[in-house]
């Protein structure tokens, strides 16, 4: 009975995970696609890491040749390809060749800090987003309609590298508040500002046509109190949007992020990467853009499963 | 205020109190001072069962929302309207007296129940939502109250029903899960705006009917909001006619359906009534310009490695001049994928089609241009149908050119057609926004014409609408098919309206032709289908007074 039972529901299940499993390996796909232009890129660049070196450190024509095919910069760009993947499936991404240390500790390093300011900053962007988008479609206070636009337009025409520079003129120099560097106050709160305006307008458009939509009214025709309307019938209705615009995003922290990290000095991915190609630092350079693209990548796995997951009506 | 309220509740039982549960005197709805609902009164009384009839635009769903506080925003309501429940006057605008009073002792059913319920939440919990706000506390009482009410308005199975979603519903269903959640508060007066116009003609019967025994067994008051005298006809007591916003006639419906009194209702009823009268069998003309057999239409699967979906099974029809085919359907049964293989827009996956001597076989040469010229088709949704930054005129100019007629001979031919469809020559400078739903089908079929076509393919033309002006578009049909000879084919799902038309009928149930018999032969003394059968038997009758 058992055995039936089972034999009958594996294809359904199967059914329900395939999309899954064929979702997850286009995204993979995608991953090795972005690995493999990064690494063709980083070698189109004219000069290498030796030349680098050797402006820096007096090498003869001699030493410069010996340290490339110790290196193995030499070789074919196929076959340091094949060799650097294979090392790089099994967690070691080399050495860096302008500095010596493994690369994999100074991802070690970089990473949590990324993670941290990425994560507060998408955080403090989406809550201010909904909370602005949600207040001006249930009260239709003219004031948050107004900060809809504001925080729109503030997005589009501000770019985060002058808004910083200029954060940095007035909080740190002029009412010296903050600290030149290092400080995480500034930079998630102009990320955050940022990311809310990519949100807040669609959201906020989403919100205020749900608004007059059918099962909102029926909603009402029951007689259920306002808070309630809102919180069960309105917001559901928003999520898929949310999530789609949350992966734009994210996406778009990706820039975000590698300029404030730079502007204020913060030890993340970004500050990383841009010193690597600044150095022609190959290892490096491939390492962050590694997992730069699998965050990307994931990242948006997560929003097509989670919207899957909330929606009843994509999975069936 | 809550405890009036429940202390008035069990007035069902008692004899109708002289005192209407519910009136409406003098509503004046506006919209920048121009006013939409215009001095509406209505009165409805325990028990008994009001019908609001009226075409789009009568201000009948405004009028029904304003008596459950529901208007929208942006929509003034005069300072002389009152509105009374158990005699107790609320302002349109008082949120808070009118949430006491919905869902409890006033509930309401809209149409189109798949926009209407939530879809993000299972079916049982919307109307558990609903209950709770009736006041029950226990989650068991409620999980079986919510089982005893899909129970009540007879979905089988109540228990796993509620496990579902919206979406896994279907359209029946759907609106029997919405007659339940708002049965569950128990109200007094159920308002129920075009309960059934999304629906298909047996399903609609079916809810009618439902709805009746509902009023039956627990003595609701009904308000029915509807376009559709057969509706009202079959559930209500008294009927109030909606022209611009006005009522023009308001009577028992046994006395204004029958015998109007006023010109507007006069023309409403006398619409339906022409449908009835079937006219003479026509002699066959001979000569087939259309033939198909063991055509066979796939779509695509959705899935990688599903199978395709086959939309139509083996239809074999053949079309002659001066003649007309009615194909009757449901919703999803193939037929307006059968009109579009017919007219060449669709390919076939089997079987082929002789049209106009040539022929069209799977992966075969596509239709000739002069030939597709010959063979024009006519839309459901007339607006969509028209390119919205065209006037009429261009629109029409469109197939004049492709046919290489000069420029200078266009705009006479254009007044020609316009005239020929019962427009004026001025509809012509318009853009299709300005003109009414029935002119823009009538423009729609004057550039059919204008291409001289030997085979008119009308899909679903008159649904969308209004009664008065379905009529007219059918009589505009048959005049020019008198006049020109072309053969039609006339797709609908309106039993009336294609026996109407058509000389022969041909039935379609889940993509194959299951009748075929000729126009005055479409009964059910005749029909041997047992789901042409079922669909005839769905008409609805006018309620035993």
């Amino acid at each position: 009975m058992a055995a039936v039972t089972l034999s009958r529901a594996f294809p359904r299940l199967l059914a329900r995970l395939l999309p899954v499993g064929l979702a997850l390996a286009r995204m993979a796909a995608q991953a090795v696609g972005i690995v493999v232009i990064v690494f063709l890129l980083a070698r189109l660049i004219p000069g290498d890491a030796v030349d680098v070196k050797g402006l820096e450190g007096d090498l003869t024509a001699a030493q410069q040749s010996e340290l490339r095919h110790q290196l193995g910069l030499d070789r074919p760009v196929a076959e340091q390809m094949a060799a650097w993947s294979w090392r790089a499936l099994h967690g070691n991404f080399g050495d860096s060749i302008r500095f010596g240390r493994p690369v994999s500790g100074m991802l070690a390093t970089a990473v949590p800090e990324t993670l941290l300011f990425t994560g507060l900053s998408f955080a403090f962007g989406l809550l201010l987003a909904a909370g602005v988008a949600v207040g001006a479609v249930t009260t239709g206070n003219p004031v948050l309609r107004g900060l809809v636009n504001f925080f729109n337009v503030w997005s589009v025409a501000l770019p985060t590298f002058c808004v910083g520079v200029v954060g940095i003129l007035v909080f740190s120099i002029w009412l010296n508040w903050l600290p030149v560097f290092g400080s995480l106050v500034l930079p998630v709160i102009i990320i955050g500002i940022d990311s809310a305006g990519l949100i807040v307008k669609p959201l906020y458009e989403e919100l205020a046509e749900a608004a007059t939509s059918a099962h909102v009214r029926t909603a009402r025709a029951k007689g259920l109190p306002g808070w309630r309307v809102t919180l069960r019938h309105l917001l559901p209705t928003a999520v898929p949007v949310t999530l789609a615009l949350s992966g734009l995003v994210l996406t778009s922290l990706v820039a975000g992020t590698i300029t404030m990290e730079v502007l204020f000095g913060l030890p993340g991915i970004g500050s990383l990467m841009l010193n690597a190609i600044h150095g022609r630092d190959y290892p490096v350079i491939q390492a962050t853009i590694v997992v730069v693209a699998v965050a990307l990548v994931a990242m948006n796995a997560a929003t097509d499963l989670l919207h899957r997951l909330i929606d009843p009506r994509m999975s069936s | 205020m809550n405890v009036q309220v429940s202390l008035n509740t069990p007035a069902k039982k008692a004899p109708p109190a002289p005192a209407p549960l519910l009136s409406l005197r003098n509503l004046v709805i506006a919209k920048a001072g121009r006013r939409l609902v215009d001095g509406v009164s209505l009165e409805i009384a325990a028990g008994r069962t009001l019908a609001v009839i009226g075409e789009s635009g009568s201000g009948k769903s405004l009028t029904a929302l304003a008596l459950l506080g529901l208007l929208p925003e942006g929509l003034d309501i005069d300072e002389a309207t009152r509105i009374a429940v158990d005699g107790r006057e609320l302002g349109p605008r008082d949120e808070r007296g009118w949430r006491a009073l919905r869902g409890r002792r006033i509930a309401m059913v809209f149409q189109d129940p798949m926009a209407c319920l939530n879809p993000f939440m299972r079916v049982g919990d919307q109307i558990d939502e609903a209950l709770r706000r009736a006041g029950i506390a226990s989650r068991t009482e409620r999980r079986q109250r919510t089982a005893e009410r899909l129970a009540e308005v007879e979905l089988p199975a109540p228990e796993t029903l509620a496990r579902r979603y919206p979406h896994e519903l279907s359209g029946g269903q759907q609106q029997r899960v919405m007659i339940a959640m708002a049965l569950a508060g128990a109200p007094d007066l159920l308002i129920a705006d075009e309960p059934t116009s999304a629906l298909d003609a047996s399903v609609q019967a079916e809810i009618v009917a439902l709805l009746a025994r509902l009023q039956a067994r627990r003595g609701l008051a009904l308000l029915i909001i509807t376009h559709d005298l057969s509706v009202a006809g079959a559930l209500a007591h008294e009927v109030a006619v909606m022209q611009r916003g006005r009522v023009v006639e308001a009577g028992p419906a046994a006395e204004v359906l029958v015998r109007p009194r006023d010109p507007y209702t006069a023309r409403l009823v006398g619409a339906r009534r022409r449908l009835d009268e079937v006219a003479p069998h026509r002699p066959d003309a001979g000569g087939v310009i259309v033939e198909a057999e063991g055509l066979c239409v796939d779509y695509a699967a959705r899935r990688l490695f599903g199978a395709p979906h086959r939309a139509v099974h083996e239809a074999a029809l053949s079309l002659v001049p001066g003649r007309t085919v009615g194909l009757l359907g449901e919703s999803g049964s193939g037929k307006s994928t059968l009109a579009a293989a017919l007219a060449g827009l669709r390919p076939l996956s089997a079987g082929r089609v002789r049209l106009l001597g040539h022929e069209v076989v799977p992966g075969g040469r596509p239709l000739p241009r002069t030939l597709r010229r010959q063979c024009q088709m006519v839309f459901q949704n007339p607006y969509g149908a028209l390119n919205p930054r065209l006037t009429i005129g261009w629109a029409l100019a469109e197939p004049l050119a492709l046919m290489g007629v000069p420029a200078r001979e266009r705009e006479a031919r254009i007044a020609l057609a316009l005239k020929e469809v019962g427009l004026e020559h001025e509809h012509a400078a318009r853009f299709p926004h300005q003109l009414s739903g029935g002119q823009r089908q009538r423009a729609c079929i004057a550039r059919a014409l204008l291409c001289e076509p030997r085979v008119l393919i009308c899909d679903e033309v008159i649904s969308a609408l209004d009664m008065s002006v379905k009529v007219q578009i059918l009589d505009l049909l048959r005049r020019l098919q008198q006049e020109r000879g072309f053969a039609m084919l006339f797709v609908g799902h309106d039993i009336e309206a294609v026996r109407w038309i058509a000389d022969e009928v041909l039935v379609m149930n889940r993509g194959r032709i299951v009748e075929r018999c000729a126009a005055d032969a479409l009964d059910e003394a005749h029909v041997r289908d047992p789901y042409t059968q079922r669909l005839l038997a769905s008409r609805l009758l006018p309620r035993a007074a």
